[in-house]
């Protein structure tokens, strides 16, 4: 009468599977005490605070994708256009008017937003194949922009001053310090969504779309919110990756693979899950790192990853280490049960 | 000037088009989008290598050769990967697709290297006159290889019993199943036929873009666009969609400078799908997936 309810989505991160993270709040702050104790111990050089920051910014990257694709349903392979979008705008506010750092990241987040407003009205009545090829063009299409057009120097690529935050300069330290703050927010803003009668709204629209219109959920409004927040995320997302090195180009930025990247990192860590962005950040970016010499073998290591958890674990790695979790949580609730949640 | 680069744009988007329909077939009757039919004729391009170079065997011998690897291949792929998630949602299937396309890369390069290969069989750059328009005698090969193909396939579904089952899975597995159809087997049946379309790509193509683990990467990203473009339930429209990706493509690279030349493809997609959701000619209920 409603529609299809698409059953299999259900177990992918339903209420229950989230509120679980609610008692992990000591985890959560241990964790980015870590992440931030992490450049301050000894041994740690300059090099591994720029790859920390390189997870930060995928890390960040999948959040993004993890709104629209993991809790809105809509499945995207465009991001690394809205990540193109944050960098080149913080890139351009940095060279030409010497902004700071943190006003450089935030307008590149505004401008990817305003982008991504404009895709989801574009892209209103798209899903599924459809949405994934719109949004497939939509990064080809930043990316010959990039190339093509002189401000944004091609594949000569600009090079930034140093990185300055309040009038101070930063090192790769420093940065790693911001990265991990500016994680800390947007982590913040997705739990805040996803426990609100928006995330709620998002995540009605996934799971049964006509039901959830006709109980007064607004598609057209909550679709282009989520494009809106998505898009942003990702472009505080660019605007660290622009910072990390100082220098921007379109062989880079123009790079269709990193919009795939972000999807698989979304999906092998758990598309709707709070934590899933963060272990499919780790894995897509530490997996080339650790088999530098063999590029083949990383390669077959991310394939066999990701069909193997596919198979084992739709919900995700993020999703078989909160089992337990649940399982204690739902004996707790209710002592006499199997500890499965129905 | 026109009807030259209108001519040499069929011949591309005929290329395109083997592509397109495989993706259509997979699509209609598995919900997949199989981002790894450009690899399985990567390895199809790699096998006719390998048989035309160190066993010494003739062009057509390899051809078959290349066919038989990449059917088996793709009926290994469903029995392996997608029978065990045929029931999940779309997104689940279209990312395992994308799990075998870096495994297949990894493989490709582990065995065959990272280089680009010389394919022996060249293109053969005579150009002889079609229609007002100079063509290279490899393009008309290659556009009768295709057009063959396709009336092949026109037989196929038209005539015989397993392409007719082939088409009542798609319109409704449902009903197919309590028909009597062996609806699994169709299903492998399809990924064998994506095989068989990804051989011929691959091979056809290998003179033109050599051979190398990247070397389909672009040619997938056509054929996805094109498929969409018919609304990825129907063959003839993929067909055109194809068709036309290949010509536009190749009027903008000749009026605008070849910089343009993939972008067109995707302006043209997003301008069409802004309007018309479900492609040219899609079908409104299918909406769900």
């Amino acid at each position: 009468m409603f529609g299809p309810v698409n059953k299999s989505s259900l177990n992918r991160g339903t209420l229950a599977n989230i509120t679980t993270l609610r008692q992990n709040w000591g985890l959560m702050i241990a964790l980015f005490t870590a992440a931030l104790a992490f450049p301050f111990l000894p041994g740690v050089e300059g090099w591994m605070a720029s790859q920390a920051a390189l997870i930060v910014v995928y890390i960040i990257a999948a959040q993004g994708v993890s709104i629209l694709t993991g809790y809105t349903g809509l499945v995207t392979v465009g991001h690394g256009g809205f990540l193109a979008i944050g960098a080149y705008t913080s890139a351009l506010l940095t060279k030409y008017f010497a902004v700071d750092l943190i006003i450089g990241i935030i307008s590149g987040a505004i401008m990817a937003g305003v982008f991504g407003f404009l895709l989801g009205l574009v892209f209103l009545r798209l899903s599924g194949a459809f949405m994934a090829i719109g949004t497939l063009g939509f990064a080809f299409f930043v990316g010959t922009i990039v190339n093509n057009i002189p401000i944004f120097e091609g594949r000569e690529g600009i090079s930034l001053p140093t990185n300055r935050v309040l009038g101070m300069e930063i090192g790769d330290t420093g940065f790693l310090v911001i990265s991990v703050i500016a994680l800390g927010l947007t982590t913040l803003l997705i739990y805040r969504l996803v426990h609100s009668g928006v995330g709620r709204a998002f995540m009605a629209l996934r799971d049964a779309e006509r039901a959830a219109e006709s109980s007064g959920v607004n598609r057209v409004k909550y679709r282009t919110l989520s494009f809106t927040i998505s898009a942003a995320v990702t472009g505080v997302a660019g605007g660290l990756n622009a910072h990390i090195v100082n220098y921007v180009s379109a062989e880079v930025f123009a790079d269709i693979w990193y919009s795939v990247d972000f999807l698989v990192a979304t999906v092998v860590g758990g598309s709707a899950m709070l934590m899933g962005p963060f272990i499919g950040g780790f894995f897509i970016v530490m997996v080339p790192f650790f088999l530098e010499e063999l590029a083949d073998f990383s390669f077959i290591l991310k394939g066999v990853v990701l069909i193997g958890v596919l198979i084992l674990a739709p919900a995700g790695i993020a999703g078989v280490i909160a089992r337990p979790f649940q399982a204690l949580r739902a004996k707790r609730i209710c002592p006499k049960s199997t500890g499965q949640p129905k | 000037m026109f009807g030259q680069l209108f001519i040499s744009g069929v011949a591309t988007g005929a290329l395109y088009a083997l592509t397109a329909v495989a993706v259509v077939v997979v699509f209609r009757n598995t919900r997949t989008i199989n981002l790894a039919q450009g690899d399985f004729a990567m390895v199809g391009a790699f096998a006719a290598l390998v048989f035309i170079k160190d066993f010494g065997l003739n062009y057509y011998v390899a051809l078959f050769g290349a066919v038989l690897t990449c059917v088996l291949l793709g009926i290994a792929f469903e029995r392996i990967v997608m029978r065990p998630i045929a029931d999940s949602d779309w997104l689940t299937l279209f990312t395992a697709t994308l799990g075998m396309y870096y495994v297949l890369h990894g493989v490709a390069g582990w065995f065959w290297g990272r280089d680009t290969k010389a394919f022996p069989v060249t293109f053969d750059p005579t150009p002889i006159e079609v229609i007002g328009g100079l063509v290279s005698q490899g393009h008309v090969i290659n556009m009768a290889w295709a057009g063959g193909i396709g009336l092949m396939l026109f037989w196929f579904f038209r005539y015989t019993k397993q392409g007719i089952a082939m088409r009542a899975v798609t319109d409704d597995p449902d009903t197919a199943m309590l028909m009597g159809i062996p609806v699994r087997f169709i299903v492998l049946l399809t990924w064998g036929m994506a095989g068989f379309l990804a051989a011929f790509a691959g091979v056809l193509l290998a003179p033109i873009v050599y051979v190398a683990p990247e070397m389909m990467d672009e040619v997938l990203i056509k054929g996805y666009v094109a498929a969409v473009f018919g609304g990825l339930y129907s063959i003839p429209g993929a067909i055109l969609g194809a068709l036309m990706i290949g010509i536009t493509e190749n009027m903008a690279g000749g009026y605008l400078g070849s910089h343009f030349k993939t972008a067109t493809a995707f302006v043209m997609i997003v301008v069409l799908l802004a309007f018309r959701p479900q492609g040219l000619f899609g079908i409104q209920k299918r909406r769900e997936f």
